[in-house]
Parts: C-alpha cells; sequence; structure tokens
C-alpha cells in the first residue's frame, strides 16, 4: 500500500483493459515523476473526451455533436450501411478509403457461449433505420470469429426478409501472407469467398 | 521449464494483456487446460483461425509457473460447417458451456472429452433435432455421476407409476414417494428422456415435436440445478 492519493491513482489505472496491477504501479510513479504539466495534460485530455464525446444518436458511432460526422456528410450514400461490433471498427474501414456508405455501431457481437443474445446488441435500432434512411444493403463487418459469424447468420435471418440486401466482408486470406501459413479455417473461408477473375 | 504435447478442444478464449488472449481447451489428459495464445489478436496472427471455439487441435506448449504457453498448433478437426449455422453455433455454445462448467483442472477427463467430440462431430455431420442438447445434457450427467433416474423411481426404485420428474430427488418419481417440488410429466416422456439418455447422437428418436420440447426442458433443468448455474446459450434466442 503507498500514501492514499498514488494508491487511489493505482487502483484505478489497474481497472483498464490490459492493465495489471504493477503496470499501474509503473505508470502511477511515472505520472509522479513526470513534469507536472504532463500529467495535468493526461489528466485534462480524459476529462475532455468525456465532456465533449458521446455516441452518434443515429449510428452509436463516436461523436463531437448529436449525430457523428460520418452520419452528418451530406456526401455519403445512405442506401448503404456497414454494420461494425465496435466504434474503433469504423475506423478501420474508413481507413481503406474504399467504403462511402454510413455506418452502424452493434456495440458487440452475439455470444452464445457468453450469454449475449440480439436483446443485448442494437439491432432494433438498426430496423428502425432502415425505412427512413432508404437503407437497401447492410454489410457486415464483423470479427472472423465464431462470435462475428453467428452475428452475421442471425442478421442474415432478421433482416433479408425486410427486403434488405445483406452481404458480409469477404474473410481470406492475409495480403502479404504466405499460403502455406494459412491455416484450414481460413483457406477455407478464402475459397468459399474467392473472386472470379 | 519443460515443452510438451496436448490436444484438445476449444471451449473459449478471453483477451489477456495487449493482443494476447487465454484459451481455455479440454484435453482428454489433462481435463480443462488455460493455455496463452501470444499475439492471437493481430489478424497476422500465425495461430489464425485455429484457436476459435469448438476446434480441436493439437498442440505444443512450454510450461510455465501459472499458464502454459501455445508455441505450436495444429488442427486435428475444424469442424467447419458448425460456424455456417446459426442453430448448430447456439448448440455447439450449449454443450461446449456444459462442459467447461463440469470440467475440472488437472484431471483426466476421457469420457467427458469423447462425449463432447462425439456431439460437435453429429452437428458437423448435419444432426439438428433438438434432441442432440437433450441426449448431450443426459450423458453429461451421467459422466459427472448426477445421471437421473429414469427408469425406475429415484426415491423407492418402483418401475410404475412413474409420473413424476424432482430436479432435487435425481429424477422420476413414483405417485408414492412424491413429495415437494416435482413436477407432473405428460406420459411417455419418461420413455423419451430414457431413450436419448442412451440413444447414438446420429440415430435420435424424433418422435415428437412436443415431447421433444418438454424432454429438453427437463433435461436442461435437472442440468442447471446439479451445476447450479443457468446455461446461458439456450436462453440467448429466447
Ligand atoms: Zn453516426
Ligand atoms: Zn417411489
Amino acid at each position: 500500500m503507498f500514501e492514499g492519493p498514488v494508491q487511489r491513482l493505482i487502483d484505478e489505472l489497474a481497472r483498464l483493459p490490459g492493465i495489471g496491477q504493477k503496470s499501474a504501479q509503473r505508470l502511477a510513479f511515472h505520472l509522479l515523476l513526470v513534469e507536472e504539466a504532463d500529467a495535468r495534460r493526461l489528466a485534462a485530455a480524459i476529462g475532455d473526451m468525456r465532456d465533449q464525446i458521446s455516441l452518434c444518436e443515429r449510428c452509436f458511432n463516436v461523436a463531437a455533436a448529436d449525430e457523428c460526422s460520418i452520419c452528418l456528410d451530406g456526401r455519403r450514400d445512405q442506401s448503404m450501411v456497414c454494420v461494425v461490433e465496435r466504434p474503433q471498427d469504423i475506423i478501420v474501414v474508413e481507413r481503406t478509403q474504399e467504403y462511402r456508405g454510413r455506418y452502424h455501431v452493434l456495440g458487440g457481437a452475439l455470444s452464445p457461449i457468453n450469454g449475449i443474445g440480439p436483446g443485448q446488441l442494437r439491432f432494433e435500432e438498426l430496423k428502425s433505420r432502415l425505412e427512413p434512411e432508404g437503407i437497401a444493403e447492410l454489410i457486415v463487418a464483423t470479427n472472423p470469429t465464431i462470435e462475428g459469424d453467428a452475428t452475421a447468420m442471425y442478421m442474415a435471418r432478421e433482416f433479408k426478409p425486410l427486403g434488405v440486401r445483406v452481404s458480409r466482408l469477404a474473410s481470406g486470406l492475409p495480403v502479404g501472407g504466405d499460403l502455406d501459413y494459412a491455416d484450414e479455417l481460413t483457406i477455407g473461408r478464402a475459397l468459399i469467398g474467392r473472386t472470379e477473375l | 521449464m519443460a515443452i510438451r504435447h496436448d490436444q484438445g478442444i476449444v471451449l473459449r478464449s478471453y483477451p489477456f494483456g495487449e493482443a494476447d488472449r487465454v484459451v481455455v481447451m479440454l484435453s482428454p489428459n489433462k481435463g480443462k487446460i488455460r493455455t496463452v495464445a501470444k499475439g492471437v489478436r493481430k489478424t497476422k496472427s500465425r495461430f489464425g483461425g485455429r484457436l476459435e471455439p469448438f476446434t480441436h487441435v493439437d498442440l505444443v506448449l512450454y510450461e510455465g509457473r501459472n499458464l502454459d504457453t501455445i508455441t505450436q498448433v495444429s488442427v486435428i478437426e475444424p469442424f467447419p460447417k458448425l460456424r455456417t449455422d446459426l442453430d448448430a453455433v447456439i448448440a455447439a455454445g450449449t454443450m461446449v458451456e456444459a462442459a467447461d462448467a463440469v470440467a475440472q483442472e488437472e484431471e483426466s477427463s476421457m469420457r467427458l472429452f469423447l462425449l463432447l467430440h462425439k456431439g460437435l462431430r453429429s452437428l458437423e455431420a448435419g444432426q439438428r433435432s433438438p434432441d442432440l442438447i437433450t441426449s448431450f445434457l443426459l450423458k453429461l450427467a451421467d459422466v459427472v455421476g448426477v445421471a437421473p433416474a429414469l427408469v425406475d423411481c429415484a426415491s423407492c426404485g418402483r418401475v410404475d407409476d412413474l409420473h413424476r420428474f424432482s430436479f432435487a430427488g435425481g429424477g422420476v418419481i413414483c405417485d408414492r414417494c412424491r413429495g415437494e417440488g416435482a413436477v407432473r410429466l405428460r406420459s411417455g416422456i419418461t420413455e423419451y428422456l430414457a431413450a436419448l439418455s442412451t440413444a447414438d447422437f446420429m440415430e435420435l428418436p424424433g418422435t415428437s415435436d412436443v415431447l421433444a420440447g418438454e424432454a429438453m426442458g427437463i433435461a436442461r433443468r435437472f442440468v442447471e440445478y446439479h451445476l447450479d448455474r443457468k446455461l446461458v446459450s439456450l436462453a440467448v434466442m429466447e
């Protein structure tokens, strides 16, 4: 145990994902020993983020207004929605510069093993967007895991009958990877999602 | 520290540190094992999809103080069809969850392993009857030593007038022994459960939807009662 305020910071840091007691101690003492301005800037950045950023009312991306900058962008194709698990995933798709539609953040993936069912994800919110936005296609960009697969299958089952096209990001071989390093599942997937040349 | 070989079916995994996961597996030799897969959360991980749940893998492990680290993994059976059908994912999830709940660490679990392996195999082969889960759960109860009495009264051993089921009492109960908390059964259900408790997964009776539904309800409640926890996989789609 350390002096009250030090221990309090250690305890808070240790609650962050991927940070154990040891790392928390290291970070806390680092912050104690750096320039005071540096430490204060970190504290202010956390405060500002929480004050100024919330979730987009439409797609649940992070937003600095009621809606996020993507939803507010008039040049975006409204008929197409890319469905992702987390807000971080939007940045990954955006970086490709290949996609000009909007997004929808589910807040996770279906996970029978962890007891996460459709009720805990934002499917109803997505359904209520279909008509007003004239959405014709959903591109499911969930992770290529059991949970991501289950989510994509559930979405096909729920949304196709509503007259929406549902597609999934093709999953296959990593660019720059060697074929002989790929596992059976990945190669199997790549075969199913093969494209004609 | 030493290198050791093992095999197992992946039950689940959870994030560990920055890019690693702890992968929980059922090994026929060592029961439930917790292993670290370094860097597996990176897209270019050399483990690829090999450590996804339900996969049967061969392992080379580097023994650590607390957790063993996976140095090599190769797939024995990938069960790919399991992943392409939502009902199969839920059924497999239920099997894995129940096996996870009863498996012990550092304890040989050949029977449990074989049961889970058979269950996943029949899903892979296209078995989608709800009776599969019922049969699996009844056999799982047997493996862990709490098989419900289904052909004679759990209390006195009589073989007739078995019209009730007691979750706490361990199975069917005759009319004379009926006590608190025993539920009345539809006729034919006792025989249905008894048949499922020994049936081959690929040759399930499947005679009636009503019986199948109720049989699963009883098997599920029975297992949940004895595990003292809910099977969340089955609750997911309710
Ligand atoms: Zn938005
Ligand atoms: Zn009796």
